[in-house]
């Protein structure tokens, strides 16, 4: 994409000169488009829709990606059994996690060494719009697991009990599914699990999450062994060393990974929806191409007289070729800040897609930012001077001889 | 009233090929017109009339003769050069007015003057100057469908003149004009030529149009039948 633009450059900063030094003024254009209302509109509510679509199809890109990126400390890492590449799929027994426990690189806090060890099964809810249920990561953690995660915040509430049937919420999940208000419950595990806490995984991954206390789950669904474990060394450096450390001890065998490695890996579970969003995006923004093409043709072909008479007054080729070309992209514009307009109501609301690794469902909200908006704009213009290159090249080839056709 | 030639054709041809057929439309014309002179175009339908005009004004390339028009031989400008020419040395008068919709009637007198350096408050004097040689500085802000056909196409003659060219051409001025709003144009065209000297080649079929044009042309099937003074 950025090579699109790259190539399109030159003639962009020929469009911006001519728009200063050409004499045909940009008015023209723009009352001309709306000389033609009903297909300048019609046009222009056509791209808005493929440029509406793709912002939040780059805005889902993003919210996923955020999700992900935000979920790690590059300080902290998590040790799995080798090749599990998501904690579901990974075992700990508790002699290996006493063995990590013992070691001098870990970090600790007044609540002593920062290490958690920590089990991961999924459970399915029911969503709240009715639509089915979904399946949602439940995390069992120790205290320490709570504190590591520094981006997660306490909203309404307290934090796990150790031992007790206890679970805590993201705000983000508790208007997508049923019964996660502070206080209810839910049942899972044979056992019934009451809401205590409600906290904000600051559009990380932990807001896709249910936490509750290692120790219960683990009883509850009667396993013996761990997911994972999640530490904190000293410092960013340390992590090598430990890891070397995990390697090098026969009675381990078991991985490290940092934290963001872990987490970035992750984002490739948004991958199936980012080429079917491209796709769509490149399908439609074909159509829309093609229908500012045809609308800008049908514009030159009924103002031949018009443009042969503009010749024959002494506007030379390229001046009528720039001018056409604005108002393509005037038309595209049009569409573009439509588009926008149109995307910002996707702003704030919260959605959730599909980990296609975990298969658990990952709440994000979109956010329409400002970078996206001027890409959604960027993208019209394009649009404007893909579609209207043709047509405007059309216009300058008007033959002057037009202008004295009598009608 | 005449003096030197600022038109000089010599054995100007123009042919149309349909699919490697020669449709020869123009035959070796051989025609001057003095500076300051009124030349009325007249012939059949379809005897070139047209075709001859559009070569005289520069929107048109023959495919033989040479072409003199204002000082410049035609034949050796390139499509810009041929561009600056006409700006500066051209007025056009359609018959259909082919005034730009979108634009004012002070916006349309003032497009020729867009391709000159003309500051815009120069460019406001010389185009209320030509509105109101036309009497239309009323309607300066109108748009060309809130004017009548006769006012119409007194804005496009403010246009042809508003740049302040040494030749105006005209097909068929008054074609698209019921009698009493041609004779105003025609008595408008008459005052330009014999109040401001510009030599005008106009093309018509209206004889009534015609006698106001102090010399007559007849064009017969590409080649010049013969020219008549007008007695006035
Ligand atoms: N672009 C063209 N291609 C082919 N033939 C043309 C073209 N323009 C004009 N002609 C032909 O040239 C002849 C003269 O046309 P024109 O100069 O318009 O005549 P007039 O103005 O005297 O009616 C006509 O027979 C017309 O059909
Ligand atoms: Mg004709």
């Amino acid at each position: 994409m950025a090579l699109l633009y790259l190539i399109l450059a030159p003639y962009l900063a020929w469009l911006v000169w001519a728009a200063f030094r050409y004499p045909v003024p940009l008015s023209y254009n723009w009352r001309s488009l709306w000389q033609r209302k009903v297909s300048t509109l019609s046009t222009a509510g056509a791209i808005s829709v493929v440029v509406a679509i793709f912002v939040v199809v780059l805005s889902l890109d993003q919210g996923l990606s955020r999700a992900f990126v935000s979920s790690g400390r590059s300080d902290q890492a998590i040790v799995l059994r080798p090749n599990s590449r998501v904690e579901l799929s990974s075992t700990l027994d508790r002699d290996q996690l006493r063995i990590l426990k013992t070691s001098p690189l870990l970090a600790s806090d007044a609540g002593g060494p920062l290490i958690s060890s920590e089990c991961v099964v999924v459970r399915s809810l029911e969503k709240a719009d009715g639509d089915g249920s979904a399946n949602v990561t439940v995390r069992g953690l120790e205290p320490a697991g709570i504190r590591m995660r520094s981006q997660v915040r306490l909203l309404e509430g307290r934090w796990l009990t150790p031992g007790l049937n206890e679970m805590v919420v993201p705000r983000r999940m508790q208007g997508r599914f049923m019964g996660l208000g502070l206080g209810q419950k839910q049942d899972f595990g044979g056992r019934s699990w009451q809401v205590v806490g409600v906290f904000d995984g600051g559009g990380s991954a932990f807001d896709s999450e249910i936490w509750v206390d290692v120790v219960a789950l683990m009883q509850a669904y009667r396993r013996t062994m761990f997911s994972s474990a999640l530490v904190r060394l000293g410092s960013e450096k340390q992590v090598g060393g430990f890891a070397q450390m995990v390697d090098q001890d026969k009675r381990l065998k078991l991985e490290v990974r940092s934290e963001p490695d872990y987490y970035a890996d992750q984002t490739k579970a948004g991958q199936p929806i980012r080429i079917l969003g491209n796709l769509i995006t490149v399908i439609l923004t074909v159509g829309a191409i093609f229908a500012a093409m045809n609308t800008m043709y049908a514009t030159v072909a009924s103002r031949t007289q018009e443009i042969g008479t503009l010749r024959a007054l002494g506007f030379r080729q390229h001046e009528i070729m720039a001018s056409f070309q604005w108002e393509a992209t005037m038309l595209c514009s049009l569409g573009g800040v439509l588009g926008v307009l149109l995307s910002l109501g996707f702003n704030g609301i919260q959605t959730g897609a599909t980990n296609f690794q975990t298969f658990s469902d990952v709440s994000f909200a979109f956010l329409i930012t400002p970078g996206l908006m001027f890409k959604g704009l960027a993208f019209s213009l394009f649009m404007g001077l893909a579609g209207g290159g043709l047509p405007a090249y059309r216009a300058s080839r008007i033959p002057l001889t037009e202008a004295m056709k009598g009608g | 009233m005449s003096g030197e030639p600022i038109i000089r054709l010599r054995g100007l041809a123009k042919s149309y090929y349909r699919e490697s057929l020669e449709i020869p439309v123009l035959q070796g014309i051989d025609l001057e017109i003095p500076a300051g002179g009124y030349y009325a175009l007249m012939g059949p339908s379809g005897s070139g009339k047209t075709t001859l005009l559009n070569l005289i004004a520069g929107i048109d390339r023959p495919t033989g003769g040479e072409l003199e028009v204002c000082g410049h031989t035609l034949n050796g400008l390139d499509d810009d050069e041929l561009a600056a020419w006409r700006s500066t040395y051209v007025g056009f008068i359609f018959q259909n007015y082919n005034l730009v919709p979108v634009l004012t009637a002070f916006e349309n007198v003032e497009l020729p003057l867009l391709l000159t350096p003309m500051s815009r408050r120069a460019r406001r004097e010389k185009v209320e100057e030509a509105l109101a040689h036309v009497g239309l500085t009323e309607w300066m802000e109108h748009y060309p469908r809130q004017l009548s056909g006769g006012q119409e196409q007194r804005v496009a003659v403010a246009r042809a003149i508003v740049g302040d060219p040494e030749l105006l051409v005209a097909d068929e001025p008054t074609g698209a004009l019921d009698h009493k709003n041609a004779e105003e144009i025609m008595a408008l065209m008459e005052g330009l030529n014999r109040d401001l000297g510009k030599t005008i080649v106009m093309v018509t079929h209206d004889p009534k149009a015609a006698h106001h044009a102090r010399h007559q042309i007849h064009l017969e099937k590409g080649v010049l039948d013969r020219t008549i003074e007008v007695n006035r």
